[in-house]
């Protein structure tokens, strides 16, 4: 295409102040809504960072229990003897879960408390940055937990309704909602009963893992099978459904006043340059061509405001890691994607109402004084 | 040999707003033709129906009734869509007040009127930049507006007006905002362009400089076109004014007119400067 002359930048970008506090009052509308989701995605992140590292192929819970998170899920009895038993299942660990109050001191901690065998490791934390395993009537707790709780190796904590004291300090497990404390099975079974929560089982080499899954659900009629990635899946979508309503309100409000700031600028620069659009049309300009003019300038603003936002997002996001290590602000992509296609729709709506000014223009008033 | 048909015809034209008590008639059974290369000065009072004139020869404003004919294209019979193609390839707009875009350089200005052609790139800016050298501008290019004197800003638009090859220029008073100087070299560049491109001028303008360089002048008085023959200039203001019903004085054994009765009152405090002024003019 041959270039033609850019009214709409030269428009928008003749008044550089104007142009400035347009696109930073778009960008901070829009940086609104990419941190909000931003806490979203880093909540579900570290919420799920547990189920995404255990090295489990299938997670086996209570018929209908699909999720940990706002979930109890107590197995029947000789429920890992069956599972084993099924062709395919390399090996199966069960695992106890409750959420429950972690106390040291004043302190408390809201927290997943996990039992596991610390025997095969399997269903314990990833890794350990510091101490060791939890031996009987020991704890490892997250070490940002431990942080805030002020306590470090050695110290005593309450779970449960008894005395642990903390053996090592885990990394990863500490989310805005919760924390991750991990026991002995043996421990767990001590306070709470024989009961398993969760079955975590690996496939042997070779094996189809949705293969087994339709097994284990053909043969034992009283569990939900689901793959790792579903059990992630769902722990997200359970999420999502406890702050769906409050997360739309909020980017509802955050692109009303996007579109508040682009109607109004482009509204008033409009309004400041009627007489100019006025000789445009009087010069043979079709009003098709000047609606261009003003969605090209929307589009140039909320672009602009897009890559503002998403730079101060990012930035936000570095020092929300610095200031408070349980927070994670996750910018991811499709987010971006998703407030960039949103801020479009913003441009073009802000750009109607003068629009219609200049469609409705004139063009002999180009010869008024 | 067939004569060559005037480039701007317009017939028994008329414009009335309104209706009822409320109605008015702007422009009143107007006829008017603009040879090539011709240069028209219209002139008249204001509210005399200039402006609405104009925009019905430039094909903004729909007649009431009557015809407008461009370069041999009805404009009153042509679609309101295909209008703004018209303004585009036939017809050149000078407007008061200079009019140009103020985001936009000298040359992005000429530019645009190019645009509206889809003439676009290297080509728009070569013609662009041609007339504006033309016009003395050619180190003027990138300059805006608001950096150009009111004699550069007018040629620009005159540049502008000119881009897409137009039969007839229309222009609303050229030479407003302009100094005498500045204001005749405009008026001796309009006429110059009718003579050598043999355009279609129509200025519509109070300035009687503008005589000098019209091949008619046309007196337009509610709506309607007057005698000429009647017509004289104001001797304290310089406005051409009609010789009936207005306010005149008695001097020297001549009667003067005026525009108004402080024009008249002023003439008569010092009768003798501005009579002896009026006729080393005249």
């Amino acid at each position: 295409m041959t270039r033609s002359v850019p009214l709409a930048r030269r428009n928008l970008f003749q008044d550089p102040r104007r142009a400035a506090l347009a696109v930073a009052g778009v960008a901070v509308s829009l940086v609104l809504v990419l941190v909000l989701d931003g806490v979203f995605a880093g909540a579900v992140r570290q919420v799920t960072a547990y189920l995404r590292n255990v090295p489990a192929d299938l997670i086996v819970s209570q018929q209908g229990v699909r999720t940990m998170h706002m979930s109890a899920s107590a197995l029947p009895d000789g429920s890992i003897e069956r599972v084993r038993g099924i062709s395919g299942v390399a090996w199966v660990e069960g695992i106890r879960f409750t959420t429950a109050t972690v106390r040291a001191g004043a302190g408390r901690q809201l927290s997943y408390v996990i039992g596991y065998d610390t025997d095969t490791g399997r269903g314990g934390p990833s890794s350990v940055a510091n101490g060791a395993s939890p031996g009987p009537g020991q704890a490892v707790i997250d070490e940002v937990a431990a942080d805030e709780l002020g306590i470090g190796v050695g110290d005593k904590i309450r779970v449960l309704g008894r005395p642990f004291t903390v053996s090592g300090l885990s990394e990863g497990g500490t989310s805005i909602t919760n924390t991750t404390t991990f026991i002995r099975n043996a421990d767990f079974a001590e306070v709470r009963g024989p009961s398993l929560s969760y079955l975590l089982l690996g496939t042997e080499p070779g094996v189809k893992v949705t293969g087994v899954a339709r097994r284990l659900e053909r043969e034992i009629s009283d569990v939900t099978v689901q793959s790792k990635e579903e059990f992630v899946e769902q722990e997200g979508l359970i999420m999502k459904d406890m702050s769906a309503d409050i997360m739309q309100i909020m980017s509802i409000i955050a692109f009303a006043i996007a579109l508040a700031v682009v109607a109004l600028t482009l509204f008033t620069a409009t309004l400041s340059k009627l007489r100019e659009y006025a000789v445009v049309k009087a010069l043979g300009a079709p009003s098709s061509r000047l609606a261009r003019t003003l969605l090209v300038q929307a589009t140039w603003s909320v672009m602009l405001a897009l890559i503002l936002a998403v730079a101060l997002s990012f930035a936000a996001a570095a020092l929300v890691a610095a200031i408070t290590p349980n927070v994670l602000l996750r910018i991811e992509t499709v987010a971006i994607a998703r407030v960039a296609v949103a801020a479009l729709v913003v441009g073009t709506l802000g750009a109607l109402v003068p629009l219609r000014r200049i469609v409705r223009l004139d063009p002999a008033s180009a010869f008024q004084t | 040999m067939t004569p060559t048909p005037p480039a701007l015809i317009a017939r028994n034209l008329t414009k009335i707003y309104g209706e009822g008590d409320l109605l008015v008639t702007a422009v009143h059974d107007v006829d008017l033709e603009v040879a090539r290369g011709e240069v028209v000065l219209i002139m008249g009072p204001s509210g005399s129906g200039k402006t609405t004139l104009l925009s019905m020869l430039g094909g903004m404003l729909r007649p009431t009734s009557g015809t407008v004919v461009v370069d041999d294209v009805d404009l009153t019979t042509t679609r309101e869509r295909d209008l703004p193609r018209l303004r585009v390839h036939k017809l050149g707009f000078v407007f008061q007040d200079f009019n140009l875009l103020s985001a936009l350089s000298a040359l992005e200005n000429v530019e645009l009127a190019l645009n509206l052609a889809n003439v676009t790139g290297a080509d728009a800016t070569r013609r662009a930049r041609d007339l504006l050298e033309r016009f003395g501008l050619g180190e003027r290019l990138d300059f805006v507006p608001g950096n150009l004197s009111g004699g550069e800003k007018q040629r620009v638009a005159i540049a502008r007006s000119l881009a897409n090859d137009p039969a007839v220029v229309l222009a609303d008073e050229p030479t407003a905002n302009l100094d005498s100087k500045i204001g005749h070299e405009i008026a001796q560049l309009l006429r110059q362009l009718a003579i050598e491109e043999q355009r279609s001028i129509v200025l519509v303008s109070h300035d009687p400089r503008l005589k000098e360089v019209a091949d008619r002048v046309l007196w337009l008085e509610d709506g309607t076109f007057k005698d000429l023959a009647r017509m004289t200039t104001d001797p304290v203001c310089g406005m051409a004014v009609a010789q009936q019903d207005g306010p005149h004085f008695q001097f020297d054994g001549t009667t003067w007119w005026f525009c108004a009765s402080s024009c008249r009152d002023e003439f008569a405090d010092d009768a003798q400067r501005f009579a002896e002024r009026a006729r080393a003019t005249a």
